[in-house]
């Protein structure tokens, strides 16, 4: 299974992509939602999209919109991982289409387990 | 519900222009910095890495991160520590994802993303709505007036770092600043 991390902190992609290909997943970066859109581009379509909300040139928000609006990307499952935790930036996500919502802070069983909802987690991390 | 509605849902708050400026005392407490802060590093940094309330020196050579948060109450949430502490923070985040040699950007994207964190969860017991900014590192932005700053000293790993919830610069005025233009009665 092939996963897509979008955030500007390169901690954080590092320490996403670990939990991510610790599971089994093949993983490429983007430090934003526009360089994100660039690797859609490219016919590399993934599984899934782990999607920071706060970054600089594309949000995440835009991100999502701008996904849903292709139909040709209509499989991928995004899920937003930030620390915007208010109840009406969760409904916003939600609503533009994104699937699952992660809060920072979160632990790799809190990510293992939003997969798992999702029918997301591969066969390997399964067993 | 449609993007419209929820960017212009009634979440009840309700201030007339009149009304006093909010002070982050009237909204927050250091407990609660501290909670913020403490889910944080655990769920981060490591499920058995504290934060202890004592207060200690910052060095010299500190360096801070913030995230500013605009909205019913303005300011920024500033996280400082001596640079020593700062790159174990980075290679406590990353574990075993850590570069061989940490690089001073690597260094400042952990403490900002750090920032970050802990400025959105801040935000979030915070009367919204609230716009969160991106993470800046450097020397600390100035520090508004003492009576909308909630600052907490806290130690981890026997190194000293404070995390200091404050004001935008003028946002708020104390009281006791202002007395040279009170008329003597």
């Amino acid at each position: 299974m092939r996963a897509l991390v979008i955030d500007d902190s390169r901690a954080m992609r590092r320490i996403v992509t670990g939990i991510l290909e610790g599971l089994g997943y093949e993983v490429q970066q983007a430090g934003d939602g526009r360089e994100g859109l660039d690797v859609l581009d490219t016919g590399w379509i993934p599984d899934l999209v782990c999607v920071d909300w706060n970054m600089p040139v594309m949000d995440g928000l835009q991100f999502v919109s701008a996904v849903r609006s292709n139909p040709a990307w209509r499989s991928v499952t995004i899920m937003m991982v930030t620390s915007e935790s208010e109840h009406t930036q969760i409904v916003r996500a939600l609503a533009a289409g994104a699937h699952e919502y992660v809060i920072k802070p979160f632990t790799a069983d809190a990510i293992r387990d939003k997969l798992a909802l999702l029918g997301l987690l591969p066969e390997e991390a399964v067993l | 519900m449609t993007e419209f509605d929820t960017r212009f849902e009634d979440t009840g708050e309700r201030r007339r222009t009149s009304d006093a400026p909010l002070s982050i005392h009237d909204l927050l407490d250091g407990e609660t910095v501290q909670s913020i802060a403490q889910e944080a590093w655990s769920a981060l940094v490591g499920d058995d890495e504290f934060l202890v309330p004592l207060p200690g020196g910052l060095p010299d050579d500190a360096l801070s991160s913030w995230v500013e948060i605009v909205g019913p109450w303005t300011g920024t949430v500033v996280l400082t520590c001596g640079r020593s502490t700062a790159e174990a923070l980075s290679r406590a985040l990353l574990k075993e994802h850590a570069p061989p040699v940490l690089e001073p950007e690597d260094i400042e994207d952990a403490l900002g993303e750090l920032a970050n964190v802990v400025g959105g969860n801040v935000k979030a017991v915070l009367p919204g709505p609230s716009v969160l900014g991106l993470p800046e590192v450097g020397s600390a932005p100035t520090a508004g007036s003492p009576a909308d700053t909630c600052r907490v000293d806290l130690l981890w790993r026997a190194q000293s770092l404070t995390i200091s919830v404050q004001g935008a610069a003028g946002a708020l005025t104390d009281p006791h600043e202002n007395n040279q233009n009170e008329v003597p009665l």
